[in-house]
């Protein structure tokens, strides 16, 4: 018997949905820019069965990959779930099998040993294949047309780390791939193995190299000469599993490290910079200037997850929970180990911000993201008591001039990461389209938002609207017709 | 002297007041507020509330909760009909 009755953020729009889906060509409001050919794809969760316990994080949801799939101006949408041994053993034992976030200690005996990885948080188009990818596994493959699992990759062999990074970057001058593993040698270990993939898929290098604590290493910065690690706030230990606890709770004592590790670079060249309390969970970019390494990223002062929560039993406070796009100055030359840091705009942010991949690792001037903006229409007789507390708004920051030109979803809207697709290869840096699905909450439904960057003012120039709640998003990426083998 | 009709309308405003503090962006409801009892001791009241666009169980008692529009969907809008007008309505039913 499945009931999520008792789940009490499961509810209204945020209900699971828990269906697979196929509709072909969906409706569209406004045209749809027939210079888009390629696909959409969104990797988030769902909860095939209700979590094992209530504080669970929603992390651990289900993954689920979608796709709108662009072709001559019509869109056709697929969804299905990632089929990992996980999703399978708890569909054959007809419930949650499976414990608190990354903690197999709060498993059902049966599936001890099974990997327990969802596949939910970013897709990724590299050497010809789609992949899922969930930092505590391996990448999953998927048939880039039907959707379907095929299972595990690991380079031929030639990945040794266990897990594989959520945030893999690919530098768009090579089309090599720099990726990681964090808790690499397994459950509770401080190991890092980084690693450069050839755009041909083979393993060309691995550094293996700890941190400074066990923490949550969730993205990193590129440059063209270094690699930027983030380790910040969230603690975790074998006695915590054994507690019974999620994986991270978050330890605000605990200073924000910053790891600069040349990319022909070896272990022993690290260096590690210190700083206050801070979250990058994201980054925008980074670029090396002469011996300054500079890292921009929406940067939370504190813990954003309620639900890691403080390890001194303290309540999480959502005011230290917001991002401000920050950038993160380290000195080659310098003799300590501090590093400056400067707010570039005063306005908070959604930390799942994005750039012109084709100026990754490279200077640039346009950043992405979403933001709240309270002076905009709110119905809330038809969408909830949510003003002022929902990201209606997508930005393209100038980073260059500090200025900034805003798109707005409607008064019933809220939008998730979006996404930048230039409007040619040879377009100009930010000159094309957002892209990124709203939730209407008064309709009950979500549609995707396409809007020209050079008249984010004017409003969308197309909608594709699904006739139903798609399943939440953690990331979503446009790939090109020439990256993966479609139909 | 308090009459029954500055009672009423006191009464009203205070209600006002309390509905308008509901609406705005990171009021602390009085209702769900810390409170405290037994000198140093203080109880949070658990809600659902919403952040980065997902709702979650706060905890600290400060959060406004999240409450979802009240039949916004499927019969809100013959919701006002009578049974009468209803069936005028849906004629091929």
């Amino acid at each position: 018997m499945v009931d999520f009755s008792n789940q009490p953020t499961m509810k209204g729009f945020f209900a699971p949905t828990r269906f697979e889906a196929d509709v072909y060509d969906c409706e569209v409001t406004g045209k749809i820019p027939t210079e888009l050919n390629g696909a959409f794809v969104r990797l988030g969760g769902d909860w095939l069965y209700p979590p094992k316990f209530a504080d669970d994080s929603p992390f651990s949801m289900d993954g689920y990959i979608s796709m709108f799939r662009f072709k001559n101006g019509i869109v056709d949408y697929k969804g299905r779930w990632v089929k990992t041994p996980r999703y399978k053993a708890d569909l054959a034992a007809h419930k949650q099998l499976f414990g608190n976030y990354r903690n197999p200690f709060t498993d059902d005996p049966s599936v001890h040993g099974l990997d327990r990885s969802v596949q939910n948080t970013t897709p990724l188009a590299f050497a010809g294949k789609l992949f899922t990818l969930k930092e505590d596994s391996l990448p999953y493959e998927i048939d880039c047309n039907t959707l379907e699992t095929i299972g595990p990759y690991n380079f031929h062999g030639k990945y040794k780390s266990l897990t594989f990074t959520a945030h893999p970057k690919v530098d768009p001058t090579t089309g090599e791939m720099v990726c990681y593993g964090y808790e690499a040698s397994g459950l509770e270990t401080n190991d890092v193995y980084l690693y450069t993939i050839n755009k041909k898929g083979e393993v060309t290098r691995e550094v293996r190299f700890k941190v400074p604590y066990i923490s949550m290493v969730h993205d990193i910065g590129l440059t063209q000469k270094h690699v930027i690690i983030p380790v910040f706030g969230f603690v975790t230990s074998m006695e915590r599993l054994k507690e019974g606890k999620v994986h991270w709770g978050w330890d605000s004592t605990k200073p924000a490290y910053v790891g600069v590790i040349p990319r022909d670079g070896e272990a022993k060249d690290i260096r590690w910079f210190k700083g206050p309390e801070r979250a990058t969970v994201h980054t925008l970019n980074a670029r090396t200037e002469g011996n300054k390494v500079i890292l921009e990223a929406p940067i939370f002062d504190s813990n954003p997850f309620p639900f890691f929560p403080p390890i001194d039993g303290s309540p999480w406070d959502p005011q230290k929970a917001r991002a401000f796009i920050r950038r993160n100055t380290f000195d080659l030359n310098s003799k300590d180990d501090g590093f400056t840091e400067e707010k570039l705009f005063q306005m908070n942010v959604s930390d799942l911000g994005r750039v012109d991949d084709r100026y990754l690792s490279l200077p640039y001037r346009y950043a992405f993201t979403a933001y709240t903006d309270r002076d905009r229409p709110f119905n809330e007789a038809r969408a909830g008591n949510l003003r002022g507390r929902v990201s209606n708004c997508y930005g393209r920051f100038d980073l260059a001039t500090g200025t900034m030109s805003s798109y707005f979803a409607g008064d019933t809207h809220s939008l998730q990461e979006v996404c930048f697709v230039p409007r040619d290869k040879n377009a100009p840096e930010g000159d094309g389209y957002i892209m990124g699905l709203a939730s209407n909450y008064a309709e009950m439904r979500s549609e995707l938002i396409i809007a020209d960057t050079q008249h984010l003012e004017e409003g969308d120039v197309a909608r594709v609207i699904l006739p139903f709640r798609a399943t939440s998003q953690v990331h979503g990426r446009w790939m090109n017709e020439d990256q993966l083998p479609f139909a | 002297m308090l009459t029954r009709r500055d009672f009423v309308a006191k009464l009203a405003a205070a209600g006002a007041a309390i509905g308008a503090l509901s609406m705005a962006p990171n009021a602390v409801l009085p209702f769900e507020a810390p409170q405290r009892v037994r000198g140093e001791v203080v109880a949070f009241r658990e809600v659902v509330s919403f952040h980065m666009d997902q709702p979650y169980i706060d905890r600290t008692g400060t959060a406004v909760p999240y409450r979802p529009p009240q039949g916004a969907r499927s019969a809100a809008l013959v919701a006002h009909l009578s049974e009468e007008e209803f069936r005028r309505m849906q004629c091929y039913a």
